[in-house]
This record gives structure tokens, C-alpha cells and sequence, in this order.
């Protein structure tokens, strides 16, 4: 049966113990951190671009798809094989290639952990900026196909402005190198093109990154309100006056109470949200921004604010930030991640707005986000064996998205579309702004072979005629 | 040509009025691209015109040219052909400016240097500084992805473009990204249009990104007799905690260039300009470390401050607008990995003497960015010289390709462009280069033949 004669194939490219095709294993790459799950009809580890350019080659002569896996920790069901075929598991190319200091840039696989590349900068004194909070688990390959962002955003900007260079290896087997370790290539810059595609252009094998020197001093506050508002209005008068810090974030009571069952990081669990400022960078003016910055949060109605004394106060606010996801499952046997966005002074509304939809559809719904990004994560708990409850969540969750676009938002801030909101893209994005985004996938993936079936919803004359 | 002028002048008659055109080859000379003068110019008023505009070339079979405020013009090969160029200095207005989310949305023929006047007094600027910034458009920065000193620390308009408006050459109005600072909502398609050099249509409106200003600037200037002693200074700058804005490098031509500006005197060595700005506590620190680093490599500093290091800056990014008028001048633009800046300079001048080439090379040291210009060292100016300088630019192009960089001309004349490619040779992502082309422009309306491969 041709199914096994793929299976064949592929040991031929990367060795029997590197192809899995048991029905137990299946079963463990037919999920990623979103809710939807399909089975892949094989999962291939790879461990060169060699052999990326094998596996594609024969998903070519089969006809199969082809999805690219890192860490499944995407929150859009990027990783989940619609149309099954082949899984290419690129964690084994997990290696720091180079680190030229001289030139401010590393050469990293793509399999490789975002924090195992931060520690790895740090022992020489740099940094790759972009942080997100599942850096533990997440790799550089999915960083750079979701475009991912972190809480350093702010003042750093998010994947794609720190990624200079890529090797692909396009849908049809074919390397391609997209800018390096020379700025300004001549010709598109398709490695901006590719950052953000969401696995659909092909398989990226290697990265080269900014890297930037760590900063002489840091400092981390964390602002406790009573009132929502007031802090989520205090982010807007930081930025007023003139200032840019690394680090945004606020958390609201659920999420608060939740990460200090789970972490005890001394948050009180009775104020109404936190917001948590950091800035960097030399040290002579640090004290002075950090009084003004404390002056602004008092001005605003701050309860109170605290600012870390050493490394390790600061290493606990940032354990409650970074758990806060995994804190809030504690609440609920699921929940929907948000990944709503929009302009930072509407925060205010927007979260009173999400306030009254939770009501609405009868759903608890906590918060985190990266508030000066105005990137909002309300986590809409449910129980996923209430069926009644989940198609709540989703009209809950979509409304949500309308609201974002409403205020002059967009539906995705750093998660990405996936699967997951094809059927709100039309909320942003016409017509033929969809068609545009289609003739570069074609120009990509003509067969569309790449992760198919992701982030764009059908045609309008199809769903019209079905 | 068009098929028919004719009937294309009246098509486009009827949509921007015949006073915003002009067939004049008296008028229409000055719009020549690499010595192709346009069959017309046409001035849209509205972005929607520009898209009836592109509409109509397409149905007549024109082939167009955007064009901003000129300044890159230079930039590239001799297209097929220019039948029509769009000029977009009627598309000047601010759309929305929310200085309390820092952003602007700008059509695309506003000059930036007028862009920031404005938005000046909310205390926000777009902290970019290409050369000739009085005449840049925003859609031209956009375009070229043009740069100055400053990406140092501020990157590029990669960087900082949040959105844009599109009219693709079949005439579609299309919309990329957004307003808001993180945006994965479908395809990062800004990328594609940001330094596409009018290939794939005409950016219209663009939003982005702004910057507090900061409250104060100055400026070191360090002298050294030769490159090692600024190269070594660079190094440690950039190994150091320091953060400046702009570290530029200029060899003597280029600081001979200067002098009037910089009031140094000649000196025949080298120079290491580093601007710094923010707090004044960080200014003041920043200066005294450079000051001192500076004297430690045998280099003798001059300070600027505020106004006069905005001064130094100006003079700075339009060094080659002081040099000398020549038929044979090329400008060029070469990018190779940071830590290589120096050594390049070193090795282009060597190279470029050789040749019989005088350079005047000025680079953003902390970028990898050189800019240089070469002329004829001996008053060959004739036609003659050209092939011989053809051959010495594809040599100093294998410097900067030696270290996995590359060259690319900025200015030259029609005549040097028949004989070497502007860009140099394609490299392996260059398919998807051209069926991206194909897919979004498969009748070549948009400024055919011009970018890289002759896309
Ligand atoms: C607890 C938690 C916290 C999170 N916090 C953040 C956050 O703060 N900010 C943020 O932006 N995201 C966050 N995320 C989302 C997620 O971690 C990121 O999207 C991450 O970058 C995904 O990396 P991954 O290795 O898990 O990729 P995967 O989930 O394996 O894959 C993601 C996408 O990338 C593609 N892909 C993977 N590798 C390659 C490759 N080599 N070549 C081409 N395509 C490839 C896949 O096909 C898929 O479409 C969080 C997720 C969780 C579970």
C-alpha cells in the first residue's frame, strides 16, 4: 500500500529509528497547545538540511504534505497536520552553530530552545531579545514561523526584528538562503517574508539572529492596584512622559490568585491587577527613571509599589509572569488563549469590554497581557467535555477578536492564525488583501504542499455554494 | 511604448485632469530614469486615483515608474522601458497622527524631513536619518529601504513601518499589517513591499511606528592618523555597554570632504564620529567613556553638542553630496557582516588604487553598511574609461562577496549600468524572487527590468 511505501522512503533519507508511524506515537504529534487534534500518517525526525531536502523530496514524488514541528507549543494549531501526512520533527537540529560577537550575530538550527540559545548568550554577556514566555519549551523554528513575541516587545520589537537570515528549504526540496550575515541583500526581503508564515513556506533549517550586548542595569517594579483601569492608564502615561521601558505587563486578580497557588511569588491576591515595568540599559540614569516611573504609578492610584532589590526578587516576579499560563490551568480543566491587540490608550475599553462578554456568555474569563504592546490575553476558562460550554467559549472568543478590530486592532498579536482563527481573518483583511497573501503562498508553495489548509478561510463563492 | 499614446493620455485625462500631466520632453527630461525619458509624468491626487492610474497603464500596456521625491532613482538597473512616471508629490498628507499610541499614518509622498517638522511638537519623531532627507518621500524610504547613521540603534523602516496601503500593478488596492505594534494576522506582507523598488506596485499610505525624543545629543568626534586606531575603537564600542545612536567611519577622502562642516582642518587620517542621545546623565557618561577610549588608541576628540552635533550629523549622512561633479563617479553601497566594516575599508582602498580608482569611503560601522564613491584617479574622463571602471567595480564587488556581502550601485551613468548589473548576481533565493514577481505583476507594468536578476 503506498502508505507503507512512504514510510519506506522516508527511512531511507533518515534511518528506521529516526520515522515513527505506530499508532501510539501518532497519537502523541496529532496535538499542539491549541484545542483541535488530527493524526499525521508519519512523524519524521530530522537532523540536517540534507536531510529536510530528502523528506520533502519524497513528500514531492507522493504527493503528501508536510507540516515542520518544534516545540507543538504554538496556541493556534500550527503544528496540526489538517490534511495529514508528513510531521517533520525539527528538534533534534537543535545546535548553536556560531556566535560571532564581532558582528553581533549567531548562526543557530532552527530545532534549538529559545532559552538554551539565551543561556548560551549570556555565559559571553549577549542576548537574543525576543523572550516569549514558553521559552523553555518553544524553539527558534516555531519563534520565527509565528513571529513570536515576549514581554521585552515593547522596547525591542518581536521576532522579525532580530531575525537577519534563513536557510529554507523550499516546498518543492530546493535550499534557499535568505539574507545572512550581511545586512541589505539585494533583492525581496524574503526573510521578513518568511518570519510569520506559519510553517506554510517551507522548512527553515537555519537562523541567524541579532544578538545585543546584555545591558549594564536593569530594574524591575512591580506596580498593585485596586482598580484595573488605573493601571492599565498608567502604561499610557509612562509612554506620555517620554519613556521606554523593556517591559509592560500586567496580570488581573484571577490570574494573580492562580500563579500565587502555584508559584508563591508574594503577589497579594487581594488587588485588582499588577503591573510589572522594567527598564534597562546604562546604569546612570536608572534610579532617576525608576523614582519617576514610581511617582507616575503612585500619581495614578498604585496601592503600592515594590522595586526588586537583587537578581533574585527580580528572577520572582518574572517566575509569576512567565507561569501565569500555566498557573491559570489550575482553574479550569481548559481554556481558550485570546491573542487579541490594539492600540495601547484602548486598553481601558477594551478590558472593560471583555469584562461584559464574560458576563454575557456566563464565562470566567482572567487576563494577562503585554500592556504596552496593547496585546490582550483574556483566558476564557471551560471544561472541554461541556459541549454547550465550549461553543460558548468560541462565540465568546470571537467577539472578543471583533471588539480588537473594532478599536482599530487586529485578531493576532503574537499567536498566530493557524487553524484557529481562519474564520476571523476576514475581520482584518479583504478580499484581495486575502488573494495577495495567496499569490505569495503560491509563489512559495505551488503545490501547496507546506502545512496546508492554515490561516486562510475558503473562498467566499465556496462557502457560498456549500 | 504604450500601445497607443493617445488613447492612454486620454484615459488618464480623464481621471486626474490634464493640468496633473505633463508630456513635455522639456518637463518630462527631468524625470528620466537612467537616461529613459518618460512619455509623460501624471500627478494623482488621491490614493484612488493612483490605483485607476496603474489600472490604466495596464490596460494600455504602459509600463510605469513610481516616483517619490527622486532620491534613489539612481538605485538600480536601466529598466525595460519607462513610458509613464507616477509622481506621488500630490499624495502629501498626514491621514492620522495618535501620538499617544506613537504612531503616524502618512501617504506616501510626504517628504519625511516634513513629516517630522510636524510631529515635532508633540515631542515624537521616526528616528531615521537617510541621506538627502529634505527631498526623501516616505514611500520612497519604504521603497528603497533607505538608511542613515542611525540604524545603529534604530534599524532600519523594516523596523518601524506598523501598516501600508498597496496599489498592485493590476490596479487592486490592498492593505499590510496594521496600526498596532504586534500583528500576526496573516502574512507579514510589509516585508514584501519594503525595499521591492517599485516592482510590485506603488506604496500609497504608510503607518509607523514613533519615538519619544530624547532629551538631549551630542556627538564625539575622535581623529586618528590611521584606520587600525578607529577600527580598534569601533571594536570596543561595540563590545562595551555603551549604546550609541550612530558610529560612523570616514576615511580621508571623506573627512577632507568635511572639513568645511566639522571645522577639523585637514588631516589626512581617519575619523570615528559616535553620536549618543537620551538623558543627560546618559549623554554626559556615554561622551566621557567614548572621550577616553578615544585617547587610549591615539586619537584626539572633539566634542558636539545638541544643535551642533545635529550639524555634524547632517554633513555627515550627505558627505557625497561635496564632492566634486564627474560624468564617471559611481556611487556605490556596499553591506558586509559588522565585524568586517573596517577591514573592507582597508581592503577597498587597496583594491580601488590598484585600479586607478580614487575612493572616498564613509561607513556606519556598527551597521556593515559602506558607502563609497569611486572615480577615475587620472583625468581619463573620456568614454574610454568606462570599461576599465566596470572591471574595478566587479573587483571591489568581490571584496565585499569574499566576506558574504555584497555591492550594490547607488548612481552611475547609463552608459557604465549596460556594462555591469547594478546588484550584482542573484543568489539561491532568487526563484521565489521571480515568481513572486510573476504572481503579482506577470504584464511587467511595474518598473520592469529594474531590481535585482532584472525583475
Ligand atoms: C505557556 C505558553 C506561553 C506562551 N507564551 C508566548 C509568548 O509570550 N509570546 C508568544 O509569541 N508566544 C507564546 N506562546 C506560543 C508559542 O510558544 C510560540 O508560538 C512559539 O514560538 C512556538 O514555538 P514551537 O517550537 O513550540 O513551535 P511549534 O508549535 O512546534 O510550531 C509553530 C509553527 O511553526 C512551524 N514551524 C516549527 N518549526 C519550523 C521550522 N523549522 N521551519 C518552518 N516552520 C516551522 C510549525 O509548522 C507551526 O506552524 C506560548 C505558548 C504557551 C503554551
Amino acid at each position: 500500500m503506498a502508505q507503507s511505501v512512504l514510510v519506506e522512503d522516508l527511512r531511507q533519507v533518515v534511518g528506521e529509528a529516526n520515522v515513527l508511524n505506530t499508532p501510539v506515537h501518532l497519537q502523541l504529534y496529532q496535538y499542539d497547545a491549541y484545542l483541535e487534534e488530527r493524526r499525521p500518517d508519519v512523524v519524521v525526525f530530522a537532523h540536517s538540511t540534507e536531510e529536510v531536502v530528502g523528506i520533502i523530496k519524497v513528500c514531492n514524488a507522493h504527493g503528501v504534505p508536510f507540516v515542520p514541528r518544534g516545540g507543538g507549543t504554538n496556541l493556534s494549531g500550527g503544528t496540526i497536520p489538517f490534511k495529514g501526512g508528513v510531521v517533520i520533527e525539527m528538534i533534534r537540529m537543535n545546535r548553536l552553530l556560531e556566535v560571532d560577537q564581532r558582528s553581533l550575530r549567531a548562526r543557530v538550527q532552527p530545532g534549538m530552545f529559545n532559552l538554551e540559545l539565551g543561556n548560551a548568550l549570556a555565559l559571553l554577556g549577549y542576548q537574543f531579545l525576543p523572550d516569549p514566555a514558553s521559552q523553555k519549551a518553544a524553539t527558534l523554528g516555531g519563534n520565527v514561523a509565528e513571529n513570536s513575541g515576549g514581554p521585552h516587545c515593547f522596547k525591542y520589537g518581536v521576532t522579525t526584528n532580530h531575525v537577519v537570515g534563513l536557510t529554507v528549504v523550499l516546498p518543492d526540496g530546493e535550499i534557499a538562503e535568505f539574507g545572512g550575515m550581511a545586512p541589505d541583500a539585494p533583492g525581496y526581503d524574503l526573510t521578513g517574508v518568511f518570519v510569520g508564515s506559519e510553517g506554510t513556506f517551507g522548512v527553515c533549517t537555519e537562523v541567524v539572529v541579532r544578538i545585543v550586548r546584555m545591558p549594564e542595569g536593569v530594574k524591575t517594579m512591580l506596580a498593585i492596584y485596586d482598580s484595573i483601569e488605573r493601571g492599565s492608564e498608567t502604561v499610557s502615561a509612562i509612554v506620555a512622559a517620554g519613556m521606554v521601558p523593556a517591559t509592560l505587563e500586567m496580570m488581573d486578580q484571577l490570574v494573580i490568585q492562580a500563579v500565587e497557588q502555584s508559584i508563591h511569588c508574594g503577589l497579594p491576591v487581594d488587588c485588582a491587577t499588577v503591573l510589572i515595568i522594567e527598564i534597562d540599559g546604562l546604569k546612570d540614569d536608572l534610579e532617576a527613571q525608576s523614582e519617576a516611573i514610581v511617582r507616575l504609578c503612585m500619581e495614578h492610584g498604585a496601592r503600592e509599589v515594590r522595586v526588586a532589590k537583587n537578581e533574585g526578587e527580580r528572577a520572582l516576579l518574572w517566575a509569576g509572569r512567565r507561569g501565569a499560563f500555566g498557573a491559570v490551568a489550575r482553574l479550569s480543566p481548559s481554556y481558550l488563549v485570546c491573542d487579541g491587540t490594539v492600540p495601547r490608550t484602548a486598553l481601558p475599553t477594551v478590558l472593560k469590554k471583555v469584562a461584559e462578554v464574560g458576563e454575557k456568555y456566563d464565562l470566567k474569563i482572567p487576563n494577562v497581557f503585554h500592556a504596552g504592546d496593547g496585546n490582550l490575553h483574556p483566558l476564557i476558562l471551560f471544561d472541554w467535555r461541556n459541549a454547550e460550554q465550549k461553543a460558548r467559549v468560541m462565540k465568546a472568543g470571537m467577539e472578543i477578536l471583533a471588539l480588537c478590530v473594532e478599536l482599530g486592532g487586529t485578531i493576532s498579536g503574537e499567536h498566530g492564525v493557524g487553524l484557529e482563527k481562519m474564520d476571523s481573518l476576514r475581520l482584518v483583511l479583504s478580499e484581495a488583501d486575502i488573494r495577495s497573501q495567496l499569490r505569495v503562498k503560491r509563489a512559495f508553495d505551488p503545490k501547496d504542499l507546506a502545512n496546508p489548509g492554515k490561516i486562510f478561510p475558503a473562498p467566499l463563492e465556496v462557502v457560498g455554494a456549500s | 511604448m504604450p500601445h497607443d499614446l493617445a488613447s492612454l493620455w486620454r484615459r488618464l485625462e480623464d481621471i486626474v485632469g490634464n493640468s496633473h500631466m505633463d508630456a513635455d520632453p522639456e518637463s518630462t527630461s527631468a524625470f528620466a530614469v537612467d537616461g529613459l525619458v518618460p512619455s509623460l509624468t501624471v500627478r494623482p491626487g488621491t490614493q484612488d486615483e493612483v490605483a485607476e492610474v496603474v489600472s490604466a497603464c495596464a490596460a494600455e500596456g504602459a509600463a510605469l515608474v513610481p516616483w517619490g521625491g527622486g532620491t534613489a532613482m539612481g538605485t538600480g538597473n536601466r529598466p525595460e522601458r519607462v513610458d509613464v512616471v507616477v509622481r506621488l508629490d500630490r499624495l502629501d498628507r498626514i491621514v492620522e497622527f495618535d501620538p499617544d499610541n506613537l504612531c503616524v499614518t502618512v501617504e506616501a509622498g510626504m517628504p519625511l524631513a516634513r513629516l517630522q517638522e510636524l510631529i515635532a511638537e508633540k515631542k515624537v519623531l521616526l528616528p531615521l536619518d537617510p541621506p538627502d532627507g529634505a527631498r526623501v518621500t516616505v514611500g520612497g524610504l519604504v521603497a528603497a529601504n533607505l538608511s542613515g547613521p542611525r540604524r545603529l540603534q534604530h534599524g532600519t523602516i523594516r523596523d518601524w513601518v506598523l501598516g501600508m496601503r498597496v496599489v498592485l500593478p493590476d490596479g487592486e488596492r490592498i492593505r499590510c499589517g496594521g496600526r498596532v505594534i504586534k500583528n500576526v494576522s496573516g502574512y507579514d506582507m510589509n516585508k514584501l513591499f519594503i525595499r521591492s523598488f517599485g516592482t510590485l506596485g506603488i506604496v500609497t499610505e504608510v503607518t509607523v511606528k514613533l519615538l519619544p525624543m530624547p532629551a538631549a545629543q551630542a556627538s564625539v568626534m575622535g581623529l586618528f592618523p590611521d584606520l587600525s586606531g578607529a577600527a580598534a575603537v569601533v571594536e570596543k564600542v561595540l563590545a562595551s555597554f555603551l549604546l550609541p545612536e550612530a558610529l560612523d567611519l570616514l576615511d580621508p577622502g571623506a573627512l577632507d570632504l568635511l572639513a568645511p562642516a566639522l571645522g577639523h582642518g585637514a588631516t589626512g587620517g581617519f575619523a570615528l564620529v559616535a553620536g549618543f542621545t537620551g538623558s543627560r546623565e546618559v549623554v554626559a557618561r556615554q561622551v566621557r567613556d567614548m572621550e577616553v577610549l578615544i585617547a587610549e588608541w591615539g586619537g584626539t576628540t572633539h566634542l558636539f553638542q545638541e544643535a551642533d552635533s545635529v550639524r555634524a550629523w547632517a554633513a555627515i549622512t550627505d558627505v557625497f553630496r561635496a564632492l566634486p561633479e564627474d560624468p564617471l563617479r559611481v556611487l556605490c553601497t556596499m553591506a558586509v557582516p559588522i565585524g568586517r566594516t573596517a577591514g573592507t575599508m582597508a581592503s577597498v582602498r587597496v583594491r580601488a588604487a590598484e585600479q586607478g580608482l580614487t575612493a572616498t569611503l564613509s561607513a556606519h560601522a556598527g551597521s556593515g553598511i559602506l558607502r563609497a564613491a569611486f572615480r577615475p584617479t587620472h583625468g581619463s574622463s573620456g568614454e574610454g574609461a568606462i570599461p576599465g571602471m566596470a572591471a574595478a567595480i566587479e573587483i571591489l564587488r568581490g571584496e565585499a562577496a569574499a566576506v558574504g556581502g555584497s555591492l550594490v550601485i547607488q548612481e552611475a551613468s547609463p552608459r557604465l549600468k549596460e556594462r555591469i548589473d547594478a546588484w550584482g548576481r542573484p543568489g539561491s533565493g532568487f526563484a521565489t524572487m521571480r515568481r513572486i514577481k510573476v504572481e503579482f505583476d506577470p504584464q511587467r507594468v511595474c518598473s520592469p527590468g529594474r531590481f535585482l536578476g532584472g525583475i
